[in-house]
């Protein structure tokens, strides 16, 4: 089998989808004009944009970084990035280090900011105590509570984030199982929110498999940090994954379907069950909360509890 | 007819079982998934339909972790 699209002999990967080979240079080409493509269509960066990488050291995020740079370097943004440090031994140390070198050499603006510093606890200190609700809740909300912030402070304009194919078709499938029609009308490939504090999220890497940005940071030879997370739980997104992997087995364009027949009805989802935003301020620490506390506020405080 | 398999920093020799032996075969076997993991035929990147001959290294990277 040779490259469909050059003839090389040397194929790395064959396009369930579609039935394409494709050489090493053909793949990284293919996918970086698809998030090319994504960007566009969705109309995802504006010129004069300042946009913050929330850059882990994981392949998403450093992938994410490295198309989005090819836009800076044309001049049409500018890039910073975060790191957040949740503080977990054995763990995250690599991933920073990762985030850092990817910075120096793409001479970007960086930031590591950790929970310890922000909020005065570690993960691992979290998850010593007996009334924790589990590791990826609290990472969930310190994280987005400092990236958003950092966003802020940084003066960026927009935020992107590493989310893939795979990761928004969980998020729809778990949503819809749940029949959580408040977080089905928040998905997409940019977040916009009301609320002139938020910055708007976006997700260039939407369109592209998981599986795809493995290989391509391989074949990159990009330097990222592969490694589970110790507290990795048995959860219901693994769960839901596991079946959509499984159908996509026999299916390979179930994850593609899905997303589409989300993007058709979302507007109709948002006219019909979207909430009125809550303009209120966490009195501790000033960020935008639905509640007297932030999320992350009353999590601190539910934890000094005992 | 051996092989060298990597993965995760291991290292070992192995029989290759069968002729047209692949690594997509080798994958199963190992109770692995093919969703997880990227394959390397001595350094090349290869796809999984590859077939394993005598002497090479066959390295297996996994790219998708849980959590
Ligand atoms: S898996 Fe680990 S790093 Fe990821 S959200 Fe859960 S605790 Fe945080
Ligand atoms: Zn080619
Ligand atoms: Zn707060």
């Amino acid at each position: 089998m040779d490259c469909t699209k050059c003839g090389n002999p040397n194929v790395i990967i064959k396009k369930e989808q579609s039935g394409q080979y494709l050489c090493k240079d053909c793949f990284i080409e293919s996918i970086e004009k698809k998030v090319i493509k994504t960007v566009r269509k969705e109309k995802l960066l504006d010129k004069g944009d300042k946009v913050l990488v929330a850059l882990s050291g994981g392949k998403d995020s450093v992938t994410t970084l490295e198309i989005l740079n090819s836009f800076r370097e044309l001049n049409i943004i500018d890039i910073c990035a975060v790191t957040v440090d949740e503080g977990i031994d054995n763990y995250r140390q690599d991933g920073v280090d990762i985030a850092i070198r990817h910075a120096e050499r793409l001479g970007i603006e960086h930031r590591v900011v950790s929970l310890k510093d922000t909020y005065g606890i570690t993960l691992d200190e979290i998850m010593q105590k007996p009334n924790h609700r589990g590791s990826c809740s609290y990472c969930g909300v310190f994280r987005r509570t400092i990236i958003n912030k950092a966003a802020r402070e940084m003066g960026a304009t927009k935020i992107a984030t590493g989310h893939n194919l795979d990761d928004e078709v969980q998020a729809i499938m778990m949503n819809y199982l749940e029949g959580n029609t408040d977080n089905l009308t928040k998905l997409g490939a940019k977040t916009e929110s009301e609320a002139e504090e938020f910055t708007v999220k976006i997700k260039p890497l939407r369109e592209i498999p998981e599986h795809e940005i493995g290989l391509y940071v391989v074949a990159k030879e990009l330097e990222v940090h592969f490694a589970g997370c110790p507290y990795a739980q048995q959860s219901f997104r693994g769960e839901v994954s596991d079946v959509i992997n499984k159908l996509n087995e026999a299916h390979p364009t179930i994850k593609y379907s899905t997303l589409r027949g989300y993007d058709k009805i979302k507007n109709a989802l948002k006219d019909d069950f979207k909430k009125d935003y809550s303009h209120g301020r966490c009195v501790k620490c000033g960020e935008p909360a639905a509640n007297k506390l932030c999320k992350a506020c009353s999590f601190i405080e539910e934890l000094k509890g005992d | 007819m051996v092989f060298t398999l990597k993965y995760n920093n291991v290292s070992e020799s192995r029989e290759i079982p069968q002729e047209y032996y692949t690594i997509k075969d080798l994958i199963m076997d190992l109770g692995l998934s093919t969703q997880t993991v990227v394959s390397k035929q001595n350094d090349e990147l290869v796809i999984e339909d590859t077939v394993i001959n005598d002497g090479d290294e066959i390295k297996l990277i996994q790219i998708i972790y849980g959590g």
